[in-house]
């Protein structure tokens, strides 16, 4: 493993040591919808941070906001104390999302190389990243395969390859390891543990909550466009009571409809008692 | 997998810009038999059917035989189509399978982002018309009069239809949406612009209503420009043509500075 370079980035406004500051974000869509309501968020530098929350609940309304891929309602996004909006502060972000988009025109070299080009790179640069990434993410094989006829496994390979090619300094993963088989998550895991060590910030969305007890070292649920707690694991389960991240995760996230399931289903299976007073 | 440490790249504004150049360049020559052979081999027909062969018996258009009358509308209507039909096409696939995302958080500025789109339609647009001209002169006779006003005549249609390929492929809900333009604009107001005969023939009121239709415009100025002469005076029509380009680049330009339709 190669050794973490020096780093050299535009220096943060006084007193600000987090990689990522959201404050007051509000996103509404053209349909009305809220999908973050004044959200704020800081993200400290060089942690490995969890986002948890079920569909729609503004979590990658959150990450599109901070990549500058959706048009904030109100707000403000600092990035290592730059301004979202600016170059500075997308040069130090790396996304991989959730569905993969990957030009369908490009080989997986040529994906790397013109991802590295559009963040600022030279030619021979981007070119010798380009190698490197299909080295360390096992694409040799596929180097002259264009992505349309990759298989669901090596696309997420290839994202993950392309969000990290230009070296970001913090890293958005929107659920890396949807629908990829146990070996492959494992090594993502791997991989992505081992970044961190060398000081890269990390933002991992993620439906597997065993995941992010496992990597994260702090973890936020949002919930209807809403930070609703935030703590490490351990601490989680200690303010809510609880044995598991599953429970804090229905208790906060779900809300009261899966309380109420819950209940519904301690209910029939004790006798007689009635589920509207088992809580 | 081994992993690679963070660095930060050096800001190198003109570098984003450079490679998605190079990116809608690569499409375009990836793509060549359907980007530049087909548009070429339709113009050829146009020119060998219309001008070669029925033109014995057609008199002649303003002092010029038929044959070399129509090449330059011709090249015209094929730059513009191909600008046009790939700056739309590109923007579109881009939106739908969300790989545009990939230029939109990149550290590029809005103008960077719309030059670089720009720049392929230009180029297809560019190497069909210089393939066309290079056949179809020797092939028909056809002069090169004002080889400056051409440019400009040129740059300013290429510049044009581009844009507004771009605007109907940031509209575009399907791909539907940029073949209807394409169909039933871009073409039958190329075809009416005096493409195969000129308009002062026509006589009023047809004469007039030629002269609403902005195609008119770029089908005179490229004349002009291979011929020397046209229907219409060519600061005329290099003056309409500019306006037209101007506002659909301003137009274009708005819709990525605001990420309107390219954004949610």
């Amino acid at each position: 493993m190669s050794q973490p370079a020096t780093v050299t980035t535009p220096a943060p406004r006084a007193g600000s040591s987090a990689a990522l500051s959201v404050r007051g974000l509000t996103k509404r869509y053209a349909d009305g919808t809220l999908a973050l309501e004044d959200l704020d968020l800081d993200i400290p530098a060089g942690s490995f941070f969890g986002l948890l929350g079920p569909n729609g609940a503004g979590k990658t309304t959150l990450i599109g906001a901070v990549c500058n891929l959706i048009r904030m309602t109100s707000g403000e996004i600092t990035v290592f104390g730059q301004p979202g909006n600016g170059m500075a502060a997308r040069r130090m972000i790396g996304i991989a999302e959730q569905e993969p988009n990957l030009d369908k025109f490009l080989t997986v070299f040529e994906t790397l190389l013109y991802h590295g080009g559009y963040y600022g790179m030279g030619g021979r640069e981007a070119a010798e990243r380009a190698e490197q990434m299909i080295d360390a993410f096992d694409l040799r094989a596929k180097r002259d395969v264009e992505a349309p006829k990759l298989s669901g496994g090596m696309r997420r390979r290839l994202l993950l390859a392309r969000a990290l090619l230009h070296r970001p300094r913090l890293v958005i993963l929107d659920e890396p390891t949807a629908g990829v088989d146990l070996e492959l998550r494992h090594e993502l895991w791997q991989y992505i543990r081992a970044l961190h060590a060398q000081g890269t910030t990390i933002l991992l969305t993620t439906h597997y909550l065993e995941e992010a007890e496992a990597l994260c070292d702090e973890i936020a649920l949002i919930s209807d466009g809403r930070i609703v707690a935030r703590d490490t694991s351990e601490g989680l389960k200690l303010a809510h009571g609880v044995n598991s991240l599953e429970e804090v995760y229905l208790r906060t996230v779900a809300g009261g409809r899966a309380a109420m399931t819950e209940r519904e289903v301690n209910g029939s299976e004790s006798s007689g008692s009635d589920p509207e007073q088992s809580s | 997998m081994n992993p690679l440490p963070p660095v930060d790249v050096e800001p190198h504004p003109w570098r984003g810009l450079a490679w998605l150049t190079r990116r809608e360049c690569h499409r375009v020559l990836k793509l060549w038999k359907q980007t530049i052979l087909a548009p070429v081999i339709s113009s050829l027909l146009f020119i060998i059917v219309f001008g070669l062969s029925l033109g014995n018996s057609i008199a002649e258009v303003n002092g010029f035989e038929y044959q070399i009358f129509i090449v330059p509308g011709l090249i015209a209507m094929a730059m513009a189509q191909s600008a046009y039909s790939n700056n739309s096409s590109t923007i579109f696939q881009a939106r739908n399978d969300r790989y545009l995302d990939d230029i939109l958080s990149a550290p590029m500025s809005a103008w960077q982002v719309h030059l670089g789109y720009l720049a392929g339609g230009a180029m297809r647009a560019l190497i069909i018309g210089v393939v066309l001209a290079g056949l179809a002169l020797p092939l028909t006779g056809a002069p090169l009069e004002r080889p400056l006003e051409l440019v400009l005549a040129v740059v300013l249609t290429i510049a044009g239809f581009g844009a507004l390929g771009i605007i109907v492929g940031i509209y575009a809900q399907s791909w539907d949406n940029q073949s209807f333009i394409n169909n039933i604009v871009i073409l039958p107001l190329i075809f009416l612009g005096g493409v195969f005969y000129s308009v002062s023939r026509l006589g009023s009121p047809w004469e007039q209503i030629s002269h609403l239709n902005p195609l008119f415009y770029v089908v005179e100025a490229i004349r002009f420009g291979f011929l020397g002469s046209a229907d219409v005076s060519p600061w005329l029509s290099l003056g309409v043509v500019g306006a037209i380009t101007f506002a659909l680049l301003a137009w274009a330009q708005i819709l990525f500075s605001s990420g309107y339709r390219l954004k949610p």
